[in-house]
């Protein structure tokens, strides 16, 4: 990377997004910090694996939390010593984390291998079984779980401490950004990317299209389980209801709030959604018009809605939208880029089908149809 | 890159951090600052702005407790209330707000914000010269991870010092989890029945005052074995904490009196189809009865499930907990009657005494209507929802709250002493004593009762039986050392229960002793 692109103005936001996130605990409340934002961090991990195969594989991928709850389980199984549920193993903590990663990444792959000859609404519905499958797993399968899951899981030493948690959520979210935005720029993601396009044309150019799709439903499923780590760690127990139908959408609500086709809409869709659930109820009058803490879900429906209507790529989007309107440079003039960031597939379309007309993606699909026929196989 | 791509990644960038530091700055700004009794009455309980002397209360309120915690005195009672506002008792939210509310109105002064509702939460609550200020209303929904997060919202955002709930047994789990964390916070528990967080948690923290699940079955087995002459029966219940509970108080009284349980099922919580379940009972010519624990809006549904594939249902060959009421016979039909019923915090209507009259009529009182949940939601006499145990549970422990802080004379500046003195608590209520074993569970009295055709030909309750002095063990068989109670556990086996032999018969609602 040059000097130059080391200090474009993204990087140098990014930078002092970073600091200002730094230096946020010494400004806000601990809860704000404990739990808004830590679990903010949290989510936006589990919620970019989503962006990452929607963006790059334009697989809509309902199983991210069953990922993200799979190693919560194993963590606690593997870690905790005596309790009433679970197997206790009682192993070294950072020996439970290496399990636990290793067996969602496993889990990952399989699930991955079955559901990589599907698209659109056909892996959504695979992916939503996946869902489905695993809650009743854990609800069934009492050794590892049962319907009361597994509680009393510490941290490890190293992250006792509740805003090291913050930190490490902090951390793993830059570098999991940053990451998934250089995948994309590899020949892996650039492939990948082709896949997601016209997954006809790549394998007649000789790509191995399933494989792609599994390694990326594999290293999604990666990052899940560390998010799903954080998660354990920080709630201290976990049960089959925490990967449930609900939190399941609740996790590609989050992904829309914030713009799926936009890494950085990963955690403002987070902060969005941990933050109106926190402090929506609180504003003043809003109980008067009926806005109460049973009518969250209302709430947010709500605001789905309006951004699915007003915004289909989300809070980041509205941006662009912005822009647009202020005339500076209109949307759909705009030059051409190459990925990283690279459209949103319709679930309910066939990649191949597609049609890459009249959006503000359009030219960027373009941009990696010209790029990929350079690349060879 | 061309410079417009570059300008629209550094808006996006740019966009997210300014939207985090604004709302880092309000958000973080509104916790920091926010003074300790700022929420009197709750954000979502403002006071009825109707009400003058609400409102002029609420304003001392708001200026006096920030000078307790900026002096780090902090004498001021800062409750929170974890509801259940959504979920499979989501219904009962205005009954665990009730029933608090009602244990103030009557032993600290105070006075409902609202003639109809609880939710609105209260003014003037005072004890010994601290005020009872009530921070913030949690909202579960079944789910431990839902309460987990209610609870966090409480304590650490709204400053609470001590909390009051959860409802359901899940719930309870991970609240005494957190408890067991927090010790300088004060938890008492709503109307959590699972057995674990007393018996095994043991947080130092956490107080129930109310018995468990499978307290409210102790006894159940002396009538249907000793009296009815069941030797057999098949269990099903909910697959989860309070479920297995409330099946294993069963199974170890039923199998302690030397009865034998032949088959267990356990539908997951929130079934809506038990077609499958009950096919896995055996019929009704292989069994002398069946009972049932399953809740909510599954009770209805699992016994017309029954009747599709068994036949009808016959009164005498069914028992249940507490969620079998005369409400069944709407769908099913009178021959319900002659179903054993177990306890639930309260007795049925037929037992009056002056004590119980004169707590229903204090709710009568203190609300023209309450929208409680055994009024299906609608609104309804106050007194109706005082007399479930949802709503008694919290009642019993606002008793002991106020209790306890006369003990301590108002002082909560140690709450090691406030949690000492609430150990030592006995609350005289209404429906029956109640003491603390060692690991701060409820030692009560259980009230059984049978489902019976009134003079009208409608299906009733009627008390049978009161057990007395039923503690969590059942005499050895539960312990600290035993596994939690699960699909498997307890086994059928016979044991000596302290109680057997021992229950009040009650007839014509009056106690025979």
């Amino acid at each position: 990377m040059t000097t130059r692109r080391l200090a474009a103005p993204g990087n140098a936001v990014f930078v002092a997004l970073l600091g200002v996130l730094a230096v946020l605990p010494s400004f806000t409340s601990d809860y704000f910090i404990n739990f808004v934002m830590t679990r903010t961090l949290m989510l936006g991990l589990a919620a970019a694996t989503i962006v990452f195969l929607s963006t790059y594989g334009g697989m809509i991928s309902l199983a991210q939390l069953l990922l993200f709850g799979v190693a919560g389980f194993m963590f606690g199984n593997a870690a905790l010593e005596s309790g009433a549920r679970g197997l206790n193993l009682g192993w070294p903590a950072w020996v439970a984390i290496l399990f636990a990663l290793a067996v969602v990444t496993a889990v990952a792959l399989l699930l991955g291998a079955l559901a990589s000859r599907t698209t659109g609404i056909y892996f959504l519905m695979l992916t939503l079984v996946y869902g489905v499958i695993g809650f009743f797993f854990f609800a069934q399968v009492v050794p590892v779980s049962g319907p009361g899951g597994v509680t009393s899981i510490a941290p490890p030493a190293l992250l006792g401490a509740e805003v090291r948690l913050y930190y490490a959520g902090l951390v793993l979210s830059a570098l999991v950004y940053v990451g998934f935005r250089a995948v994309g720029t590899t020949p892996f993601g650039l492939a990948l990317q082709g896949i997601r396009d016209d997954p006809v044309r790549m394998a007649s150019l000789g790509f191995n299209v399933p494989l792609h799709r599994m390694l990326a439903f594999s290293l999604a499923g990666f990052v899940a389980g560390i998010a799903g780590l954080l998660n354990v760690w920080w709630n201290g127990q976990i049960d089959p209801a925490s990967i449930s139908i609900g939190p399941t959408l609740i996790l590609l609500i989050i992904a829309v709030i914030g713009g799926i086709s936009h890494f950085e809409g990963a955690w403002l869709g987070a902060f969005v959604y941990v933050a109106a659930n926190n402090y929506l109820r609180a504003l003043p009058f809003v109980d008067r018009i009926g806005i109460t803490e049973a009518r969250f879900n209302s709430v947010i429906g709500v605001l789905v809605l309006l951004i699915m209507v007003l915004s289909p790529e989300g809070l980041v989007g509205i941006v662009a939208r912005v822009r647009g309107w202020r005339g500076r440079r209109p949307t759909l003039e705009r030059p051409i880029e190459p990925a990283p960031s690279a459209p949103v597939r319709d679930a309910g379309v066939g990649a191949a089908d597609q049609d890459h007309a009249s959006t503000a993606t359009f030219g960027r699909s373009v941009a990696l149809d010209e790029t990929m026929e350079g690349t060879d196989p | 890159m061309t410079s417009g791509a570059k300008k629209s990644r550094w808006l996006r960038v740019a966009s997210l951090l300014a939207v985090l530091a604004l709302l880092a700055t309000a958000c973080g700004g509104e916790d920091a600052a926010e003074p300790a009794g700022d929420e009197s009455a709750g954000d979502e309980s403002s006071a009825d702005e109707s009400t003058e002397d609400a409102s002029a209360e609420d304003t001392a309120a708001e200026d006096e407790p920030s000078e307790d915690t900026a002096a780090g005195g902090d004498n001021v009672v800062r409750l929170g209330i974890l509801g259940e506002c959504e979920g499979p008792f989501g219904g009962f939210h205005e009954d665990t707000v009730g029933g608090v509310t009602l244990a103030l109105a009557n032993g600290a002064g105070a006075t409902s914000n609202s003639p109809t509702s609880a939710l609105d939460g209260w003014s003037g609550a005072t004890v010994a010269g601290t005020s009872i200020e009530l921070v913030g209303i949690g909202c579960g929904d079944d789910t431990p991870d839902t309460i987990l997060g209610e609870v966090r919202r409480l304590v650490e955002q709204l400053d609470a010092n001590i909390v009051i709930g959860p409802l359901s047994g899940d719930e309870g789990i991970a609240v005494a989890e957190y408890a067991a964390a927090n010790p300088d916070v004060t938890f008492l528990s709503g109307i959590a029945g699972s057995q674990e967080p007393t018996l095994q948690v043991q947080a130092e923290n956490y107080f129930r005052f109310h018995a468990d699940g499978a307290q409210w079955n102790a006894g159940m087995g002396d009538i249907l074995h000793n009296q009815e002459g069941w030797d057999t029966v098949a269990v099903i219940a909910d697959d989860y904490s309070f479920g297995h509970t409330s099946a294993a108080g069963f199974i170890a009284d039923f199998c302690g009196v030397g009865g034998e349980v032949v088959t267990r099922v356990f539908p997951p919580l929130g079934t809506t189809d038990y077609s499958s379940f009950v096919q896995q009972l055996p019929n009704p010519d292989e069994v002398d009865g069946y009972f049932w624990v399953v809740g909510g809006t599954g009770t209805q549904a699992a016994l017309e499930a029954f009747v599709n594939a068994k036949g009808d249902l016959t009164g005498d060959q069914h028992a249940g907990n507490l969620f079998f009421n005369p409400g069944l016979a709407s769908a099913l039909g009178p021959s319900i009657a002659g179903a054993y019923v177990g306890g639930f915090a309260t007795l049925p209507g037929d037992v009056q005494t002056p004590e119980i009259e004169e707590y229903l009529a204090s709710a009568d009182e203190t609300w023209e209507s309450l929208a409680g949940g055994i009024t299906a939601g609608e609104p309804g006499d106050p007194s109706m929802a005082a007399g479930f145990g949802f709503f008694y549970g919290y009642y019993s422990a606002g008793v002991a709250l106020v209790q306890a802080l006369e003990a301590v004379e108002g002082d909560v500046s140690d709450p090691a002493a406030l949690q000492a003195a609430l150990g030592e608590q006995v609350l005289d209520l209404p429906y029956g004593e109640i003491s603390l074993d060692e690991n701060r569970s409820g030692i009560v009295d259980v009230g059984l009762s049978q489902l019976v055709l009134n003079d009208a030909g409608e299906v009733v309750s009627e008390t049978v039986a009161i057990v007395p002095g039923v503690d969590q063990t059942f005499g050895g068989t539960f312990s600290d050392e035993t596994p939690a109670p699960s699909r498997d556990f307890p086994e059928c086996v016979e044991a000596d229960l302290p109680w057997v032999g021992n229950a009040i018969p009650v007839e014509g609602g009056v106690p025979q002793e």
